[in-house]
């Protein structure tokens, strides 16, 4: 106890004499009794005059005066400012030199570090000593080390409150020089060091021999100094990580993550560095994916610029052009050319879209035609210069190609193309050969669910054979592939969407494309131009905006600049292409520190540093304070266990599972909803509307399902921007005034879903007569239309498609009749002229609808069985129609062919 | 906006007033059913539609009485006599006031449902025997027949602000000989008490006066230092140590019970305590033996 209490030492000891004080406050505090329990009571009436019989026990109990006093009594010793002192660990008298490495391996175990320093100036400052303070690092300003004025200790906390770790290492002859300069003698020498050698080792041993003429050295130095990451290796599969350290007699694990620009890890790999070796790797395997996404490796829970390697273009993937022979329908998904291409390609490259020029204007690694017939003789010549220079072109035969061929294939092709197995045909479709062995695929699978039914086909040649990259089974080629120069020309036999084959469904499609790729020689690299600084590593690691100091570099250096206050490592360049100069990348490996001549040797953590006990203290108070708080509340009986015990569990799994429950239930689990055609709904949120609409379309479901040879599945209740909408053909959106209107992704749901060929029935059921039916239906149907991208309309013309898809039908009556039924006016060729919307007002769910019984619980006004078998008519119309599309168009001119046979 | 959002919110009030109305009356209903399956109607000769019996004719009987259709099966007269049906006006009233809404624990009833819960199976139960029942200050005909029961319990459930309602019987007009039935606390003064059952009795009615009061509020079972607060603005009592008044208050208690039922002697009204930790059976019987005391009373000497 006396011990303990030797070692403490108080900042400010006259503030202990207010401890004379409580005294005074217990006895406030007893004759003060505690403020009476609040009780509210029916017969305080009987309780009037009792009130001065006995007022004794009004006392404050003792346990919480107890509390009161220690309360009391930590805030004013916390005020006071104890400090438990480690006693004297300075070597020496005189003025006190401390050299301080700040450079990029101080940034792990900073918090030690400056710990050590503080503690070493609050001795200084309780000793008298005089300390000037020497870093050896270049400062962010590119100043060269220099030595303080020596000064009183207090002085130099400001100097040691502003130091961080810079990201560049530190130099230890300019070091020496500036004590050189200096002139200091008689003193003791501090040195907290960070245990590397960084220089040259001759400068490295100089400013040791300096230091040791001064007086008696300390060196505090980490157990292990801080390793660093050298630059990645990048790899066919993947990223190797490469890590150095100071050679150690135990082993030692790292760990390197791979991380993304937006800080997430994708991956983590284990490194060991055996015992005596000075550097370890490991290959960290992506999905390329993945892999392109990394924006840096990392070493785990290790904070030092040192730690961190930044990966740019060097380690990312290339650029592919793709162009269409169609552009217009070129995207349209499942169906489209460059759809399906798109999805295979986007995960292993930059996808640029243009024409032959545009993207010839930039480096690319490869250029994918679909089924191009309009080259032109200059972009002919263009495209073949640039394949002589190691692009890869890969073209996709189609009808286009077939018909006019140019000589920018690998082989020639013959006039035409020939069906396999179609419905005219004995043929069966033809499946795949096993790849060649000289072919760029030897080596993939060939899934035996690859069907080509329809191709083009290469004229026989002499060396058809041998450049026939992949064939059928019957020895057709189906891709062939010519090296021109340094890059190559690939022709696939069939189109790039599903018309022709099956192929691009395949994952063997993505396999190919993946080899193809890297068939070119790749993206150049950039020339002489000036990066700019973009973003910059701070000392521990960090990304952030440059430091004014830094400077452009240039992009041929940036592979061989060391970092330095002029350029930290960092991203230069611009956001769209930008490279990474790595402090790894010009490490080699790490060399321990030449120590002074008879330095005594701490090791970093191990000095129990000063304690500041006030904020010990002071947070006690408070907790006891707090304490006290709770315990006047309960004495008053105004506090109580704020919630009952036993619903308290209750709660809690009930909010779990609201919690968890709530965003789970809006989803329409995507594979059930995509194995099986259906209608759907819009859920608006009244669960009576939203019941009519599910009975509705269960109701339509079962009447399509019965009268034609359409099988729907049971619908589903869909919410825009939550759930996947493109599995169903027709959505019914009933209109209600009090639905909140589709926030932005359930607009952009909604946009996507009508320019992607789905019908969305817009029902106001107000039969068109506003206020009586559904008030402020036509309100919330212009609310909760903002936004979507409804085209100009018109009243069903007499000749729609509408009106003949299965039934011949005049009107479109619902619950009620009369209510206007609008469609898009202008028809949009690009949806088979299907129009996106369908706006009515008849209630037709209501109609439709069907209880469990199989009973229309809802009457039909003004009524009878015929008007809802229309309904249910224009139901099947409807349904034909979003599946059918214009089919039935060609009825509308019957009357007038019928006319001409005639004639 | 206001005049917008008030029908929105009467309708939300009259949904809770609704919802809450059938488990009181359904209570009701099961407590009167326990009570009722012991006590049956008047069945006594008297004025009624319902054939009681046949008993020989006697000197001084009016002919007009005579069952000639009975006479004529045998060599006497006969007198047909019907069962006595002449239905009692009861008037029920039950202190709404705020003192009532107090509980002394989550797990018993505020003293105001225990006494509309009381009110509304005495009147299901007189319904039942075919008496006739009114509220008691609401101007209110009474009414008769079982399905007036749901009347009853909306007339109840609207009990109005209860800062504003008085915590005693109203004076109303009624019928000379009428029954009265006040259910509350009876905390009031003593001499309003006395002026309230005056006016009543003056008229004269009859009356019976239940008590119903909280356990807590018979054995102040508080400790330490307690501020006291009244529900109705009384004012406040802040006793120091309540330990120590404990048994002051309850003698205090016991005085103004027996001055409660002094009272009720005087007006030559029954008296009777209940507490909301019993149960309404109890209570509920031992109203309704009061209200039926001429028949029973002798079936029990």
């Amino acid at each position: 106890m006396i011990e303990v209490l030797a070692g403490i030492s108080f900042a400010y000891p006259w503030l202990l004499a207010a401890l004379a004080l409580l005294p005074v406050l217990i006895w406030l505090l007893r004759v003060t009794p505690p403020a009476p329990k609040q009780q509210a009571f029916p017969a305080v009436r009987l309780l009037f005059g009792l009130e001065q019989r006995e007022e004794s026990s009004a006392r404050t109990p003792w346990w919480l005066l107890l509390l009161r006093m220690v309360a009391a009594a930590c805030v004013i010793l916390g005020l006071a400012r104890p400090v438990l002192d480690s006693g004297r660990s300075l070597a020496g008298s005189g003025p006190l030199l401390v050299v301080f490495d700040d450079g990029w391996a101080s940034g792990p175990e900073w918090e030690a570090r400056t710990g050590a320093l503080e503690a070493a100036l609050g001795e200084a400052e309780r000793a008298g000593r005089a300390v000037a303070l020497l870093t050896t690092t270049p400062s962010a300003q590119a100043a060269p080390p220099a030595v303080t004025a020596v000064m009183p200790a207090a002085d130099l906390r400001e100097r040691v409150a502003a130091l961080r770790p810079l990201p560049w290492a530190p130099d230890r002859a300019a070091a020496a020089r500036a004590l050189a300069l200096a002139g200091l003698s008689e003193a003791s020498v501090l040195w907290i060091a960070d245990g590397l050698a960084h220089g040259e080792a001759e400068g490295e041993r100089e400013f040791a021999a300096r230091l040791a003429t001064l007086g008696p050295v300390t060196v505090v130095a980490p157990s292990a100094p801080a390793p660093a990451l050298l630059a990645p290796r990048s790899d066919p599969g993947g990223i190797t990580a490469r890590v150095a350290a100071v050679p150690a007699a135990t082993e030692r694990r790292l760990a390197v993550l791979a991380r993304t620009a937006d800080q997430r890890s994708l991956a983590r790999v284990e490194i060991v560095i055996p015992a005596g070796a000075g550097d370890a790797e490991a290959e960290i395997m992506l999905p390329p994916e993945q892999r392109n996404a990394l924006a840096a490796l990392v070493l785990e829970d290790v904070a030092s610029a040192g730690a961190v390697v930044l990966l740019d273009e060097r380690w990312r993937r290339r650029p592919v052009g793709l162009i269409a022979g169609a552009p217009e329908g070129a995207d349209q998904p499942l169906l489209g050319e460059l759809y399906y291409l798109d999805r295979a390609l986007a995960p292993l490259a930059e996808l640029r879209r243009g024409t032959v020029r545009d993207l010839l204007a930039r480096e690319i690694a490869a250029i994918v035609l679909a089924d191009v017939d309009t080259l032109t003789p200059t972009d002919l010549a263009a495209l073949s210069r640039w394949v002589e220079q190691g692009g890869v072109l890969i073209r996709f035969a189609g009808p286009r190609t077939a018909a006019r061929p140019d000589e920018l294939l690998p082989v020639r092709l013959r006039a035409g193309d020939r069906q396999l197995g179609g419905a005219l045909s004995w043929q069966q479709p033809a499946s795949l050969a096993p790849f060649p062995e000289d072919s760029p695929f030897a080596g993939l699978a060939v899934p035996d669910d690859v069907h080509i039914t329809r191709q083009v086909l290469a004229e026989p040649a002499l060396d058809l054979s041998r450049k026939t990259w992949a064939k059928l089974v019957d020895g057709t080629p189906l891709v062939t592939g010519e090296r021109r120069g340094r890059g190559a020309i690939v022709l696939f036999h069939v189109t790039a969407n599903t018309d022709w084959s099956n192929l691009p469904l395949s994952g063997l499609f993505v396999a190919m494309l993946e080899r193809l790729i890297r068939l070119g020689v790749g993206v150049a690299a950039a020339g002489d131009a000036v990066l700019p600084p973009l973003e910059t590593l701070d000392g521990f690691g960090r990304l952030g905006p440059p430091p004014p100091l830094a400077s452009g570099l240039a992009a041929a250096a940036i592979a061989t600049t060391v970092p330095s206050p002029r350029h930290p490592p960092g991203f230069y360049g611009t956001e769209a292409g930008r490279a990474a100069l790595n402090l790894g990348a010009t490490l080699e490996r790490l060399a321990p520190l030449p120590l002074p001549a008879g330095a005594s040797v701490r090791r970093l953590g191990d000095t129990p540093l000063a304690r500041d006990l006030r904020p010990w203290l002071l947070s006690t108070a408070l907790v006891l304070l707090s304490l006290d708080l709770l315990l006047a509340l309960w004495l008053r009986g105004l506090w109580r266990a704020p919630v009952p015990v036993r619903t308290a569990p209750l709660a809690a799994i009930a909010l779990l599972l609201f919690a968890t429950g709530a965003p789970a239930s809006a989803q329409v689990d995507p594979m059930r909803a995509a194995l099986e055609p259906r209608l759907a709904y819009v859920v608006t949120g009244s669960p009576e509307v939203d019941r009519v609409s599910r009975a509705g379309l269960i109701g339509l479901t079962d009447f399509v399902n019965r009268r034609t040879a359409t099988n729907l599945a049971e619908p589903m209740g869909v919410r825009p921007g939550l759930d996947e909408l493109s599995f169903f053909p027709l959505l019914y959106w009933p209109i209600t005034s009090d639905q909140p209107p589709p926030d932005e992704r359930a607009i952009e749901a909604l946009n996507g879903f009508m320019r992607d060929g789905g019908i969305i029935v817009l029902d106001t059921r107000d039969a068109g007569l506003g206020r009586g039916m559904n008030a402020g239906a036509s309100a919330a149907l212009q609310r909760l239309t903002r936004g979507l991208a409804i085209p100009e309309l018109h009243p069903v013309p007499a000749d729609h498609v509408l009106t003949r898809a299965f039934y011949l039908l005049s009107d479109f009556p619902g619950r009620y009749v009369g209510g206007q039924t609008w469609v898009q006016r202008h028809e949009d060729r690009a949806n088979d002229s299907v129009s996106p919307v369908v706006i009515g007002a008849n209630d037709w769910a209501a109609a439709w609808a069907v209880d469990e019984a199989g009973r229309n619980p809802y009457a039909t006004m003004p009524g009878g069985a015929r008007q809802r078998l229309l309904a249910y008519r224009f139901g099947v119309n409807l349904v034909m129609y979003a599946l059918t599309g214009n089919y039935k168009g060609d009825q509308v001119h019957v009357p007038i062919i019928l006319e001409r046979l005639g004639q | 906006m206001r005049h917008r959002e008030a029908p929105a919110a009467s309708a939300r009030r009259a949904e809770q007033l609704a919802a809450r109305l059938p488990p009181l009356l359904v209570a009701a209903e099961r407590v009167a059913a326990t009570v009722a399956q012991g006590v049956h109607g008047r069945r006594r000769v008297g004025q009624g539609d319902s054939f009681w019996q046949f008993r020989p004719f006697l000197a001084g009987d009016p002919v007009s009485r005579i069952d000639w259709r009975q006479s004529a099966k045998s060599d006497r007269t006969f007198v047909r006599e019907t069962e006595w049906e002449a239905a009692q006006s009861v008037w029920l009233w039950r202190d709404a006031s705020a003192g009532m809404r107090w509980r002394s624990s989550p797990r018993l009833p505020e003293k105001a449902e225990r006494a509309e819960l009381l009110l509304l199976a005495l009147a299901s139960l007189l319904l039942r025997g075919g008496e006739r029942v009114a509220l008691l200050g609401l101007g209110m005909r009474p009414v008769s027949g079982r399905a007036m029961i749901e009347l009853l319990a909306q007339a109840v459930a609207r009990r109005g602000d209860a800062g504003s309602v008085s915590a005693l019987p109203p004076l109303a007009p009624l019928p000379a000989h009428a029954r009265v039935v006040l259910i509350g606390d009876f905390l009031s003064p003593l001499a309003d008490v006395q002026a309230a059952i005056g006016r009543l009795a003056a008229i004269p009615v009859r009356g019976h006066l239940l008590q119903v009061l909280d356990p807590a509020e018979e054995a102040l079972p508080f400790r330490g230092r307690v501020r006291f607060e009244g529900l109705a603005r009384e004012g406040a009592a802040l006793i120091g140590k309540v330990e120590g008044i404990r048994s002051d208050y309850q003698a205090r208690l016991a005085a103004h019970q027996d001055g409660l039922k002094a009272i009720a002697a005087a007006a030559g009204w029954s008296f009777a305590t209940h507490r909301t930790d019993h149960t309404p059976e109890a209570a509920l019987m031992g109203l309704y033996l009061a209200l039926a005391p001429d028949r029973l009373r002798g079936r029990a000497a």
